[in-house]
């Protein structure tokens, strides 16, 4: 047997397990997640997304950077825009190249104390959105529909090379986070102790900062660029309202992302919504039932001590 | 403008030189900040360092962590430089932030202080068992054993120093450094951290320097104080700290007194 690349060994190791888990999913179309290989490919980008999208999230929201995947994103959009203008064959690289190098100024921009890092985020935003907006009208016909799947994600059309190069960048960011991990949050607890503890905080910030980078590319063939937050930030938000410890934050935060993912699946598939949208949109669900049954019970523990 | 230098005759009761800092001079945006500080601490003390807001206490200690660099002079930790690889696990360092946490984040003691264990050797692989049991101990140390699993932001104003102390301390730190520990913590809390601080000089063996505007407090603690501002007026034992008036002359200034009694009231 050859190695076909590592989405096709993922999806040839897991297949097996979706073929059996198909019959017990509810739904006309839905099932089809676990019993076609087309759609079982957009299954398993879509979760091993979900899965670094929740562990990044985390830690951007202790740093209060949750807009850092919504600028990123539209940096991303913009490069995909300049990639289709020119003809190349997987604007994601393209996409790749713009992200981290907007990542690696923002961070920087902020680490030096010339901008706060709203005001660098927003600069890059609309820069490098802006120059594949001009170039896309100029020499590239206007807004296509491979374009238009960009903006609002197109899960559906997920091909074998696209899920290859979504693994790569998937497991290289697990690995890298599972080394740098402990260290990245002793880094934004106190940056002066972990200086003084011998930790390079430059170097893990900017490490951090382009593996978010490189995932929100991923992401945003999946959600599209639009909705990239609902994936990064909305299920580690919800999560820091449920969880007592960082660790319990990292693990309800997968449970609230993946859950996502299978519910804007099912939405989407039964009844024919977009399915970077249906995501968006069950994340922001979660969020409201949990933050409202969340303060219901805070309310009610009140009531009865006095 | 005269220097009062107290020789301290208990010295040799301390081991080893710690700290050293030699005609050491900072300049911050154009304003000389330090001016010739010369400062040796051996092992086993408790010092005290105080002065007014502005006075320079701050850029001392960055430049003691080697955060800062200095312009003339030198500091040696250890016998060398601030940072080198031979002082990693062995300085602690507890910053003024550790007060002010971050709100929005949930973490719990046993996490916060599992940080202070990662270092520049360990940064990727660690021994979990090794990892385990100086947490523990440090955990212990500070007299948090009851709130492990508890979220920092649950904790009282002089709990959360305590746990931040405890990061300070699982790196098996042996020199401590702390920035204002007493601030925004009420009268028992501060009382029981100085006699936590007081226990970990005299039975662990640590060597501390702090920086307090809490005159009182550190008085009763510390065993040599340091009175800083810009020059260093005062070194010596803290029973003959001179009082502020005193100090005022010493200067040639007159408001002194004012000026760190109000502080310590803002606080």
């Amino acid at each position: 047997m050859t190695f076909e690349g590592l989405g096709l060994e993922i999806l040839a190791l897991l297949a097996p397990l979706l073929e059996i888990l198909a019959p017990l999913m509810p739904g006309d179309i839905f099932p089809r997640f676990f019993n076609m290989e087309m759609m079982q490919r957009s299954l398993i980008a879509s979760v091993m997304v979900t899965i670094v999208a929740g562990i990044l999230g985390v830690f951007l929201i202790v740093q209060n950077l949750s807009l850092i995947g919504d600028g990123l994103a539209h940096v991303s959009f913009g490069g995909v825009a300049i990639a289709i203008v020119i003809g190349a064959t997987n604007p994601l690289w393209y996409a790749l190249m713009f992200s981290v190098i907007a990542a690696i100024c923002i961070h920087e921009l902020q680490a030096r104390d010339i901008l706060t890092g709203d005001a660098s985020i927003a600069i890059f935003l609309t820069g490098v959105l802006s120059i594949g907006l001009i170039s896309l009208t100029v020499w590239g016909g206007g807004v296509t529909a491979d374009i238009h799947s960009y903006l609002f994600g197109s899960q559906l059309l997920i091909d074998e090379d696209t899920l290859n190069w979504i693994s790569y960048v998937c497991i290289f960011s697990l690995i890298i986070m599972a080394f740098i991990g402990p260290s990245l949050l002793a880094c934004i607890v106190d940056p002066l102790a972990a200086r003084v503890q011998g930790l390079p905080v430059k170097g893990v910030g900017l490490l951090f900062a382009i593996i978010t980078a490189g995932a929100v590319v991923t992401m945003v063939k999946v959600v599209g660029a639009l909705l990239v937050t609902a994936l990064l930030v909305t299920p580690a938000a919800t999560a820091q309202l449920v969880g007592n410890s960082f660790r319990s934050c990292l693990l309800w935060t997968q449970f609230f992302g993946i859950t996502s993912v299978l519910g804007g699946l099912y939405v989407s598939s039964e009844m024919g919504a977009g399915s970077g949208s249906a995501i968006a949109f069950f994340a922001a669900v979660l969020f409201a039932l949990v933050a409202i049954s969340k303060t219901t019970v805070n309310i009610m523990s009140k009531s009865n001590d006095n | 403008m005269k220097q009062i230098q107290i020789t301290i005759d208990e010295s040799s009761l301390y081991g080893q030189t710690v700290l050293e800092v030699n005609d050491l001079s900072v300049t911050r945006s154009g304003k000389l900040v330090l001016e010739d500080i010369n400062l040796e601490i051996k092992s086993g003390e408790f010092v005290g360092l105080v002065g007014p807001n502005g006075s320079g206490k701050s850029t001392l200690m960055l430049s003691i962590l080697g955060i800062l660099k200095a312009q003339k002079g030198s500091v040696r930790i250890y016998g060398s430089p601030p940072l080198s690889r031979n002082q990693i696990g062995k300085i602690g360092w507890v910053s003024q932030a550790a007060a002010n946490l971050k709100k929005d984040i949930r973490i719990t003691v046993k996490e916060l202080v599992k940080l202070g264990t990662i270092n520049t050797k360990n940064m990727f692989f660690r021994s979990k068992k090794e990892q385990h049991s100086a947490v523990e101990s440090a955990i212990k140390m500070v007299g948090m054993e009851g709130y492990k699993n508890t979220d920092v932001s649950k904790l009282s104003g002089g709990q959360r120093q305590r746990a931040v102390i405890a990061r300070a301390l699982a790196s098996n730190a042996d020199f401590i450094l702390l920035d204002e520990p007493l601030v925004g913590i009420d009268r028992n809390a501060r009382n029981s951290l100085l006699k936590l601080l007081d226990n970990l000089c005299h039975d662990e063996g640590k060597t501390i320097l702090m920086v307090s505007h809490d005159l009182a407090a550190i008085r009763q603690t510390a065993h040599r104080m340091i009175f800083l501002e810009q020059k260093i007026w005062f070194d010596g034992n803290s029973e003959e700290f001179p009082d502020l008036n005193e100090l005022a002359d010493l200067r040639g200034i007159h408001h002194v007194h004012e000026h760190a009694s109000s502080k310590g009231e803002e606080e």
